[in-house]
């Protein structure tokens, strides 16, 4: 069982199979028959498929948001053009275009991470040491708040390096978390396991019971107990900090809340632990989206088992139905043949009874061979299969004939 | 025990290198934008003091002016221009915050300003960002055939030694990948967005593509956009197809990593392949007749079961060596 996929954290939830997630099975491996070397690639249905609904999903997502916060925008924005012609009216000298041109260059600013208010003297610059470390930490694990962002030509250029550098690097990071997590919780799962042993509980329910036992403690300890320190700390409401703890730990990183990215006088190992934080949570949250990811992948593939056993029920009906016709059929051209000589053997008689000879209209068209019949279906198989040519000959050649060149076309005629 | 005290010393070693390398990181921006942060620091205040200089507003008030605007900013509201802007919230621009979302670019150019909205965006991206992530692997699965087994096959076919093919079409998928996902699109948008340079264009993709998402670039943003909607919605195919081609870059290079036994030697677990995919047998015309041959079937029976032992994803080293009849 793998830790997520270690050269980008964000692809943990493909295929691999979290040792946190106690519901896999282990991969069966089955030695090839035929002597080629394949490779495995899913099939392109299920590939659309999917995609589809990633598409519609996004649609969907687009509608509610767009019904959600619509009207918020709109409040908001009526609400600080009040505010602007307020201040126009209230201070009469104030040029309207002057007003616009500085707060262009204050937005600017702001992008630059510049805060405008206030003086110069009491300002905590974003490019101390401390902060820079903290960027670094988002650009390497992708989350990327955008707080702080390099504006010089050289910082961006640098930026590029670094990630394409540091990105790889974190992942090997995180899959070797992911690991140790893995077994700690893997552990301590087996002593909760061992207890319930002793009773007669099933398998599965272990399997269940456990793994939602490490989901709630790793919420506690990864979401819940930082979200209420963030809402202590940083003065944000209980929505605002989970918002905060999901959105980084998924590495989306909006940037519009920040740990340790207000006006605060922090303490001095708040961001150091702030990072510790999110490494270890990133790993955790790695987990459980990947955890997601099989049981979205174990429902497709339900799914289609269930399709496929439709599909295959109907495939054995529809060759135990040819199946059976082609049985009734040979019984028919056997009956019909056996009948005919017999009819064929009594007129025979009758005639040398009466020093008749043979009627040639009662002659077959083609001479017969008189065959010995008993494996008839061993030898119809082989037939079909076209291999037993030598066996044929082996059986129907004491008189001479040759089924091939269409002795047997009695049958082929009552067909 | 031995191995497993290795992979703790191993997992050591990663953490004090990662926290040397972020110190060195920081170092390095602290030092380049700096002095910029101070001069623009200075000429904000010059402005400040300017306006404030032969206008009667007080200080407090328009830094209580001020305050508000920016807040209003973060949120993706603009004060500039009384005339009507485009929403940030009509259907399109909802699916790129909606795809910024599940593909966990994330730039905060516009983020949920209602409580709703935030509660909203945790179960989304809960459900979204794994699903997300399922469609790129399934896609860069399918890629992996056509894109790099079938190259490197061919360029085995011609004579060339199985290390050396993996290597050269990584060099040349990595050009490819260069040309047509950075290069060219940096200049489309260096055209398309009048104040981007190329350069700008290029941190932008590279930014996106990594699923950094700064969000000091974003397109489709200027005042006044023709065509937003098309742009918006081509600029979400483009990151689309863009991460799942840095999708299959990444497993090309993990199967390298395998192949030359980096893996095995840093003890990293190798990649995996579920039970459900379809098993698809690989076209090599010169060595197909070989290997139907009755006496190298055995061998390759072996060989074949011993590849899933070792390695159950795609290697193009250990694909080819099971090729050569021997």
């Amino acid at each position: 069982m793998a830790a997520p996929d270690l050269l980008d954290p964000k692809s943990a939830t493909h295929n691999s199979k979290p040792r946190l997630s106690f519901s896999t099975k282990p991969i069966t491996l089955t030695v090839r028959e035929e002597s080629e070397v394949v490779a495995t690639v899913m099939k392109w249905k299920t590939v659309t498929a999917i995609f589809v609904l990633v598409v519609l999903y996004l649609v969907m997502g687009a509608a509610v948001f767009k019904a959600l916060e619509q009207p918020h925008e709109s409040a908001q924005r009526v609400a600080i053009l009040t505010q602007k012609l307020e201040f126009l009216s209230k201070h009469q000298c104030v040029n309207h275009s002057e007003l616009e041109e500085l707060v262009k260059q204050i937005v600017l600013a702001m992008r630059s991470g510049v805060n405008p208010t206030g003086t110069l003297s009491n300002h905590i610059s974003l490019w101390d040491l401390s902060s820079a470390f903290f960027f670094a930490g988002t650009v390497i694990t992708t989350i990327g708040f955008g707080n702080t962002s390099p504006h010089t030509q050289g910082g961006r250029i640098f930026c590029i390096v670094y990630a394409l550098l540091g990105i790889p690097l974190f992942g090997f990071l995180l899959a070797g978390v992911g690991d140790q997590l893995g077994t700690i919780f893997g552990k301590g799962i087996a002593r909760v396991e061992k207890m319930f042993v002793h009773g007669d509980i099933s398998q599965t329910k272990i399997r269940v019971i456990s793994t939602i036992l490490f989901v709630l403690f790793g919420c506690l300890l990864f979401v819940a107990l930082p979200a209420v320190i963030f809402k202590h700390i940083e003065g944000w409401s209980a929505l605002e900090s989970l918002y905060f703890v999901v959105i980084t730990l998924t590495t989306i990183g909006f940037g519009d809340f920040v740990a340790g990215g207000s006006d605060i006088a922090y303490l001095d190992y708040y961001k150091p632990v702030v990072w510790f934080w999110i490494l270890v949570g990133l790993a955790y949250f790695a987990a459980i989206l990947s955890m997601i990811g099989d049981w979205l992948r174990v429902i497709s593939k339900r799914t289609k088992e269930e399709v496929g056993e439709i599909r295959a029920q109907a495939a054995e009906w529809t060759a135990s139905v040819s199946a059976e016709f082609k049985e009734t059929r040979r019984r028919v051209s056997v009956e019909l043949y056996d009948k005919f000589q017999r009819a064929a053997s009594i007129k025979r008689k009758l005639s040398t009874d009466l020093a008749f000879s043979a009627a040639p209209e009662l002659s077959l068209p083609k001479r017969t061979v008189s065959v010995n019949f008993n494996d008839e279906l061993e030898k119809r198989e082989a037939v079909l299969q076209g291999l037993t040519t030598p066996l044929m000959k082996k059986h129907l050649f004491m008189n001479g004939m040759d089924p091939e060149r269409g002795d047997i076309s009695i049958i082929d005629n009552i067909k | 025990m031995r191995s497993a005290g290795r992979s703790w010393l191993l997992l050591t070693g990663f953490v004090v290198f990662y926290i040397i390398y972020l110190l060195f990181g920081g170092l390095v921006f602290s030092t380049i934008e700096r002095p910029e942060e101070e001069r623009l620091r200075h000429e904000l205040d010059t402005l400040k003091q300017e306006f404030l200089n032969h206008s009667c507003a007080s200080a407090a008030d328009l830094d209580h002016f001020l305050a508000r605007v920016l807040q209003a900013h973060r949120s993706g509201v603009s004060v500039l221009q009384n005339s009507s802007q485009p929403s940030n919230w009509d259907l399109t621009s909802s699916m790129f915050y909606a795809n910024t979302l599940v593909t966990t670019v994330g730039y905060g150019h516009s983020t949920p300003l209602s409580d709703l909205g935030k509660g909203f965006s945790i179960l989304y991206a809960l459900l979204g960002v794994p699903f997300t992530m399922l469609v790129l692997t399934a896609c860069v699965q399918k890629l992996l055939f056509p894109l790099v087994v079938g190259p490197v096959a061919v360029l085995h076919g011609w004579g060339v030694a199985p290390r050396a093919a993996c290597a050269l079409h990584l060099l040349l998928l990595l050009l490819l990948l260069l040309l047509c996902f950075f290069i060219g699109p940096a200049a489309l948008f260096s055209w398309l967005e009048g104040s981007w340079s190329f350069l700008d264009g290029v941190y932008f993709c590279f930014i996106s593509l990594c699923t950094i998402g700064l969000g000091d670039y974003v397109p489709a943003l200027q005042p006044g956009q023709r065509n937003k909607s098309l742009y918006q919605v081509s600029v979400i195919v483009y990151l689309f197809l863009g991460l799942m081609m840095m999708f299959l870059l990444l497993r090309a290079v993990h199967k390298m990593a395998d192949v030359h036994g980096l893996t095995a030697l840093l003890q990293l677990p190798r990649c995996e392949v579920s039970p459900d995919d379809e098993q698809r047998p690989i076209l090599v015309t010169s060595q197909k007749t070989a290997l139907l041959q009755p006496g190298v079937s055995d061998k390759h029976l072996a060989a074949g079961a011993e590849f899933k032992n070792v390695d159950t994803c795609y290697s193009p080293v250990n694909e080819l060596r099971c090729l050569v009849p021997l």
